[in-house]
């Protein structure tokens, strides 16, 4: 007690340091507030409703509250009993045009067929009354599908506000009417085969961007000014022009009638009607990706290259190693951080790129990418959009972990 | 709350916008072609001011607009499902469509829509790729042996499962009520695996045409506006293959809360009149979707801008019409998703 430091005001000073100190901490708190606030904004608030987005069915289950209530006892032999018609008779004529047609695109994902139906059914329900039941054979009258098995089926899919269906469509599976899981039909089988497309086109456009990168970054770093910035020029020239610009380039020179394949005929190297097709498929779709990208493969390595003293390589080979040895032993290790920082950077462009596959995927170039922008856009389901999206985020964070582990983030350096 | 805040972060996007949009009315369609049309059809003499915008299609601008309480479109260019949807969730407001409606060669598929045209798909090839036997039917782009060469055609499933249909027996008529069943669909694949081997695929609307020029393809399905102008302005040697032309249709509609509504109301009667759709059939081969303007386009021939006869090249004109489908957006509307995955997996196999 008696060895307490008190200030001249008789505080004591630890109180009176914390209290100067807080101060401090507030106001450096405030100065990046705004950068907290961009990032939350901009980056964990989509990202989190996206993600609630992918598991959420609540809409439908708000609408149809009494329908699924009496749904839930049906034993889903033949047609459903006359109270879940009636249930669904009511809430069909009760919801307002907005939330009918919300709701009838959340069923149409389930089977085929529901948008018109409830549609129509909304219109015709108007000329009858709510005491006119039993409505069975009314309903069935307005739309024949009231008296298909498989419509009522496809609705037990939806019967929790929580539903794991977005993400199992995203694999090509889906839920039967008790919920047990099972494949899609087979000539709906799409993603999964787009997953493995995605990752194969990433990982080769990752590889050979490496395999064109690391020598041009080599000789960037090592050539004299004058000759390595003429160099840079010819790396950032392309990566400053208009992404369309080039897709368009690549098309004129790789179409079966484009420049590539005329000098290979004019050339006598292969037949006039044996003319490859490099372009509107995945090997068009790899090649120009390629080139997009790898600028983000050489800026990074070209910028640890710069740091790596050329006298290690001299030690190495005034000791004796060879060359390649002197390389391999010396040089590799001391780019690698290079090597992760591209590596990483194109991997993880490429792999949810849209635009390029887009336009020259064609046949078979089409990723994941493209089914995402296909649901937000033309199908409206952006559950299923959201459910692509999380796995592709789940996926990067598991490679992200696995390259931490194995390299070390702190081994990645952009410069 | 989250939609307090949603609007409170909407109006404050939409005031920096309010300050510029002070005409009278403001436009809003696709750019390109098609617009240069419109402004020359019937913007140009239409006795106000009008500020062309330019969007990409889809709800979901207006829809932002509408729920902020802040308007600033009055006038927008749409496909029929959104007619149908912004209809349905109260984005638009119903127009009086006593004028036009019994009019109408299809639709209107909404009470809040104002006709304007149908674009199309269809076959085309350039006449020196077949110097002999000319390809006249469907059943001609589905043969590759009696016409050998690729076809291209585009990478959606829309109007491609009709066209396949048709190639293989349906008639025109019926199309719809074969492609209900599942055993149509799989009879519409069946009949595009017959060309599989043969088919190289497009994104943008220009591609179509340079790959003809370039002799890429021999055969190639396009929007007939842009084939159209290829042969009527550029003077290209492309013939129509007019079979199974799918026939898909656009509408103009007034945002709810439009600040111009009644101004906008007089411009949308202006611009679905007969005369306007026929001026705009004068600039780009669209077909006007009211009866009454292929009239006025007949008595005015030769109508084309550049002198020449337009009816040829109008996919509403009657020998044309006979032999097209014309696209149900509500079948779309269901079926749209399935069948898009199904011809994604049939693409990539």
């Amino acid at each position: 007690m008696s060895s307490e430091i008190l200030t001249t005001d008789g505080i004591p000073l630890k109180q009176s340091l914390k209290k100067a100190e807080r101060k401090n901490k507030i106001r450096a708190f405030l100065l990046v507030t705004p950068l907290l606030l961009f990032i939350f904004f901009t980056f964990i608030v989509p990202i989190g409703s996206m993600l609630t987005r992918s598991t959420d069915d609540s809409y439908i289950n708000k609408i149809f509250p009494n329908t699924f209530k009496v749904y839930q006892k049906w034993d889903r032999q033949g047609l459903p009993p006359e109270e879940v018609y009636a249930a669904m008779f009511i809430e069909i004529k009760k919801a307002s045009g907005f939330e009918i047609g919300k709701a009838s695109t959340r069923m149409n994902y389930a089977k085929s067929g529901w948008k018109s139906m409830i549609k129509k059914s909304k219109r015709k329900f108007k000329k009858i009354g709510e005491d006119e039941g039993p409505f069975k054979d009314k309903m069935i009258e307005v739309d024949r599908k009231w008296g298909d098995p498989e419509f009522w089926l496809a609705l037990g899919v939806m019967v929790d506000p929580k539903t794991y269906e977005y993400y199992l469509n995203s694999i090509d599976k889906r839920y039967d009417s008790e919920k047990n899981i099972i494949d899609q039909p087979e000539n709906r089988q799409i993603y999964v085969k787009t997953w493995i497309k995605t990752f194969k086109v990433s990982i080769l456009v990752t590889l050979f961007c490496f395999m064109l990168g690391y020598p041009i970054a080599y000789l960037l770093a090592t050539l004299p000014l004058k000759y390595s910035n003429l160099l840079m020029i010819c790396v950032l020239l392309p990566f400053w022009t208009s992404l369309l610009v080039r897709i368009v380039v690549w098309m004129v020179i790789l179409q079966q009638k484009g420049v590539f394949n005329n000098l290979m005929v004019i050339s006598g190297l292969i037949a006039d009607e044996n003319r490859w097709q490099l372009m509107y498929n995945q090997t068009g779709t790899i090649i120009v990706m390629t080139q997009i990208l790898l600028p983000f493969m050489v800026l990074p390595l070209y910028s640890v290259m710069k740091t790596i003293s050329p006298n290690y390589m001299r030690a190495a080979l005034n000791l004796g190693a060879s060359p390649l040895h002197a390389f391999w032993k010396i040089y590799m290790p001391n780019s690698v951080p290079g090597i992760s920082a591209g590596g990483m950077l194109v991997f993880v462009i490429a792999i949810g790129y849209f635009i390029t596959p887009e336009l020259v995927g064609g046949k078979d170039g089409q990723m994941i990418g493209n089914w995402i922008g296909y649901h937000l856009k033309t199908t409206l389901n952006w559950g299923l959009s959201a459910a692509l999206g999380g796995i592709l985020l789940v996926v990067m964070t598991v490679l992200y972990w696995i390259y931490n582990k194995l390299v070390g983030i702190e081994n990645i350096k952009l410069g | 709350m989250i939609k307090k805040i949603k609007i409170a972060f909407f109006s404050l996007l939409s005031l920096a916008v309010v300050s510029s949009a002070y005409a009278d009315i403001t436009f809003v369609s696709w750019g390109g072609a098609y617009t240069a049309a419109q402004q020359k059809g019937y913007i140009n003499n239409w006795n106000g001011k009008v500020n062309v915008e330019n969007y990409n299609g889809g709800l979901g601008e207006i829809k932002a607009q509408v729920e902020a309480g802040n308007v600033t479109w009055d006038v927008v260019d749409i496909l029929p499902d959104q007619g149908v949807t912004g209809c349905d969730e109260g984005l638009f407001v119903k127009l009086d469509q006593s004028e036009f409606i019994d009019d109408m060669i299809a639709g209107p598929v909404s009470e809040c829509v104002a006709p304007q045209i149908f674009w199309a798909y269809t076959a085309f090839y350039s006449k020196s790729a077949f110097p002999g036997k000319k390809p006249k039917t469907i059943k001609d782009f589905f043969d590759v042996k009696k016409f050998p060469g690729k076809r291209a055609i585009h990478t959606w499933a829309n109007a491609t499962i009709e066209m396949a249909l048709v190639a293989d027996g349906v008639k025109h008529k019926d199309v719809y009520k074969v492609m209900s069943t599942p055993e149509g669909i799989d009879r519409a694949f069946a009949k595009l695996d017959t060309i599989k081997d043969h088919v190289i695929f497009w994104s943008a609307g220009s591609k179509p045409l340079e790959m003809i020029s370039s002799g890429e393809a021999v055969m190639a399905l396009a929007y007939n506006g842009r084939i159209g102008a290829a042969i009527l302005t550029d003077g290209k040697d492309f013939d129509y293959i007019w079979d199974a032309t799918v026939l898909e249709q656009e509408y103009l509609a007034i945002p709810k809360g439009s600040k111009n509504e009644a101004e906008a109301r007089k411009f949308v009667a202006h611009a679905a009149s007969a005369e306007s759709l026929a001026g705009v059939t004068k600039h780009i081969t669209y077909a006007p979707m009211r009866k009454s303007a292929l009239k006025v386009v007949q008595k005015g021939e030769p109508w084309y801008h550049t002198g020449v006869d337009v009816m040829p090249h109008v996919p509403t004109s009657k020998k044309i019409i006979k032999k097209a489908v014309i696209a149900d957006p509500m079948w779309w509307a269901d079926n749209g998703a399935e069948v898009s995955e199904r011809f994604g997996a049939w693409k990539g196999n």
